[in-house]
């Protein structure tokens, strides 16, 4: 008896480091952020570790909220409808993302055809490619299909939506395929005996099975159209989130603690979704690697 | 069955796909255009604006939609509101002559004015830049050869009235290649900031200093001497503080006030003038070596550094721009020793803490300069686009759009610009309103705005800013004009500043000292291809030349 102690004093000691250990590198981020949102509720900018320097207001949110961007004149903007064009992105690439990923996911998972190894190992290169080097071709593509004038604005949601889940689907659909493989075979072999087709099979019976890589999918695909800034700046007719903070966040005369306000703001979702989707994270990380 | 259901469903998905494909390029092609009457100019704006709204009018449009972008700090959103102020009095002028058709702005205003021509470059070809932008004139070259604007001297050949009133030089700065490519929206001078506080607390004497500028008997020697003056006497911390990051534009009137050049008139090419540029690098390095200037000036922070220390009174002089004045007065720079509060300095403060001059001469001999960067209203060679029928009715869209440009030239939407931006007016008729004590005094109720819009996004600053003192500031500097130089409209320009950055960067730092500073510069713009055929290097680096000069 007296050994096991020993044992779990050890490992309680170990655990203690490690966590202290994972703070200790968090720290820099946790400040960081949390000097940002002291910051969107403060006169000025709280950038060090001196109190005097967190004058409380709400004085931030209620500017922000009215669309303003300095304390006297400055220019309007409906901040309301920026959060709506940055929403209809992120879920636009949430939902085409969770769509194809989860098609091609299963295919790739339960169906044989010539070329498929070839097709996974370059939807692992397409993941390699960062979407910065694509631009210039993607506007390529933009060009290809520019519809008439009064159609644009229109057209440059859809194609942004469909250009920045394009470079997410790669990774989804090894997500999803790591969850189909999860399945046995046997489950979807007698809904086909019963006579399900195909995509019955995938729609009613294996989805609801991975419930929480689909959710993870969504979630990774809503953020990734919610934190974008290159392909929103060049090609949507709007501005959003990201791009409202980096034109008022980077010059000489921003009333920075404003911008601390939109940063919270735009940090919300994160933070919402890093509250409701750890264990997900966790299930994704046991299933999403097997091959 | 269940097989045999999905291939059917799947096929007419296909047949609805390609069904609905089809039907969109069928309607949406293109027909050959109707004729429509033709809208002609005749220079008498009322007269046009009603041509133009019965042509819309006559083609069966009754609303048009166009979109105007800009930037730069937060008191000059008329370069935006500008716009929506002229649609507001055109629409008036329309409604006054059973002309029913609406004008719709929409308005895009970034913090960083070169932020706005990147978008505008990128999203031309997209279809989603800007019908009109106002942004620095010096992008006008790049633009123009791109063909992503309007030559305006077709458009603007009857108004040549309209086009007097601009004083010449800015209205100059709009030509590239010999035509009219924009319409002057806002310039500025950019005068040295001396602190009255430290001047009489270092017992200086800064009466008719001004004077003494002008007429080149106070040169960049002097100022040194005083700015040592003050910090030996305790007064302040710092003889000398300029703008952070970038040279462009203020640090480059060195070059000018050594009688140097940036640009050859005659080849087209930029020009570094090697003697300018070493006796510009050693001035700032003889600043920095006595302590009056900071090694790391170039790396300072506008907001916590720059302005607090120019506000405060810890620094002896300053290298600033007009538009300085009134944001001290809009932003809380100014720490309150009284009641320990950061606020915005008022009026009567920044008269009593600034005295203001030309940017001295670099050497005996040699002339005083300022330097401007005029803001230009520029019009996109599709403006309009975005409006129904576009390709019958271009040519009366891009006319409203000239029209547009030119109701916002009113005096009064210029006048109102200049005092709560602190930019000075491009028109005469704009400066003399200035003088106008009526319109002075009505101005906090804003008796000629007439939209709603623009109204609620400046009364604020109007109120705080429309005194005697701010606008007696702007005729005071409006001299400077007849000392400007402008930056060089050459699309290699904005490369070059960013060299002499980098190597002024250097120089303060003490990493280089001023000749190998302008030998780093002619290497750099050797190493590059498109500076090397663009900038021609010329004279040389004077020997025993010393600074200050005694």
């Amino acid at each position: 008896m007296p050994g096991m102690r020993d044992v779990e004093i050890r490992r309680r000691w170990v655990e203690v480091a490690i966590a202290l250990a994972v703070l200790a590198f968090s720290l820099p981020v946790i400040i960081g952020y949390s000097l940002m949102i002291l910051s969107s509720f403060s006169e000025k900018m709280v950038t060090g570790l001196d109190p005097a320097s967190f004058q409380p207001t709400i004085q931030n949110w209620v500017l922000l909220f009215q669309g303003r961007t300095a304390l006297f004149a400055g220019y309007r903007v409906d901040i309301w409808r920026i959060v709506l064009s940055t929403l209809t992105v992120a879920l636009g690439i949430s939902a085409l993302v969770t769509l194809v990923g989860s098609l091609t996911g299963y295919a790739i998972s339960r169906m044989k055809f010539a070329g498929r190894k070839h097709l996974m190992a370059f939807l692992i290169l397409l993941h390699a490619f960062p979407g910065s080097v694509l631009v210039v071709g993607v506007a390529f593509i933009y060009r290809l299909f520019l519809p008439p004038y009064q159609y644009v604005h229109t057209y440059s949601f859809f194609f942004v939506i469909l250009a920045r889940a394009s470079i997410e689907i790669p990774m989804a659909t090894w997500l999803m395929k790591g969850f189909f493989d999860m399945i046995p075979w046997e489950i979807e072999w007698s809904a086909i005996v019963d006579g399900a087709s195909r995509f019955r099979v995938w729609w009613k019976i294996l989805l609801p099975m991975i419930k929480p890589g689909v959710a993870a999918v969504m979630l990774f695909g809503f953020l990734a159209g919610w934190m974008d800034l290159i392909y929103v700046r060049t090609f949507l007719a709007e501005p959003t989130l990201a791009v409202f903070i980096e034109h008022n966040a980077n010059a000489e005369y921003a009333y920075l603690p404003l911008v601390a306000a939109a940063g919270t703001l735009y940090l919300l979702p994160t933070i919402l979704f890093f509250l409701f989707a750890q264990r997900l994270i966790f299930t994704i990380t046991v299933s999403g690697v097997k091959g | 069955m269940g097989r045999a259901v999905s291939k059917v469903a799947v096929a007419v998905a296909i047949v609805v796909i390609v069904a609905a494909v089809g039907a969109a390029l069928y309607l949406t092609r293109p027909g050959a255009p109707e004729e429509v009457a033709k809208v002609e100019l005749t220079g008498n704006l009322e007269q046009d604006i009603i041509n133009v709204g019965k042509a819309l009018q006559a083609a069966g449009i009754s609303e048009v939609r166009y979109s105007v972008w800009s930037g730069g700090d937060p008191n000059s959103v008329m370069r935006v509101y500008g716009i929506v102020e002229a649609a507001a009095r055109i629409m008036k002028i329309w409604g006054e002559n059973g002309i029913n058709v609406r004008i719709s702005v929409d308005t895009n205003y970034y913090q960083k004015p070169d932020a706005v021509y990147q978008d505008f470059v990128s999203k031309w070809a997209l279809n989603q830049a800007p019908d009109i932008m106002a942004n620095g004139y010096v992008y006008i070259a790049s633009l123009a050869d791109e063909g992503y604007i309007l030559d305006l001297t077709p458009y603007l050949s009857k108004y040549q009235d309209f086009l007097s009133d601009f004083y010449a030089p800015v209205l100059e700065a709009m030509k590239y290649n010999g035509k009219l490519y924009g319409i002057p929206q806002d310039t500025e001078a950019r005068p040295i900031y001396i602190s009255k506080e430290a001047a009489a607390c270092a017992g200086i004497d800064l009466d008719d200093l001004a004077g003494k500028v002008k007429a080149g008997q106070f040169t960049w020697s002097d100022l040194f001497n005083m700015a040592k003056q003050a910090k030996e006497a305790g007064c302040v911390e710092w003889g000398l503080i300029h703008r952070k990051g970038s040279a462009h534009p203020d640090l480059i009137q060195f070059i000018y006030a050594f009688g140097g050049s940036l640009y050859d008139e005659d080849t087209g090419k930029l020009v570094l003038d090697k003697e300018a540029v070493y006796k510009w690098f050693t001035v700032e390095r003889a600043f920095a070596d006595a302590g009056l200037l900071p090694h790391d000036m170039m790396s300072w922070d506008w907001g916590k550094q720059i302005h607090p220390t120019v506000v405060n009174g810890d620094a002896f002089a300053f290298i600033g721009g007009v538009w300085h004045w009134t944001e001290w007065q809009t932003k809380a720079y100014y720490h309150d020793p009284q009641t320990g509060e950061d606020r915005g300095l008022r009026p009567e403060e920044v008269e009593a803490k600034f005295y203001y001059t030309l940017f001295p001469a670099g050497e005996p001999g040699k002339q005083p300069v300022t330097l401007s960067q005029p803001f230009a209203w520029v019009i996109n060679s599709k403006a309009g686009y975005q409006n129904p029928d576009y390709d019958r009715l271009k040519d009366i869209y891009q006319k409203l759009a000239v029209l547009l440009v030119i109701k916002a030239s009113d005096p009064d939407i210029i006048a109102i610009h200049s005092i709560i931006s602190s930019h000075l007016p491009v028109t005469k008729a704009g400066a003399e309103l200035l003088q106008d004590q009526g319109f002075v005094n009505d101005l906090p109720n804003l008796p000629t705005i007439r939209s709603d819009e623009v109204r609620n996004a400046i009364s604020d600053i109007v109120e705080r800013t429309a005194n005697p003192i701010n606008i007696e500031f702007l005729m005071n500097t409006t001299y400077m004009l007849e000392y400007t130089h402008f930056t060089p409209k050459h699309p290699q320009y904005p490369k070059l500043a960013d060299l002499f950055a980098d190597a002024i960067d250097k120089v303060l730092r003490g990493t280089m000292t001023p000749e190998e500073a302008v030998d780093y510069l002619v290497s750099k713009i050797n190493a590059d291809p498109d500076l090397k055929g663009a900038v021609e290097v010329v004279g040389e680096v004077p020997t025993g030349w010393q600074f200050p000069q005694s």
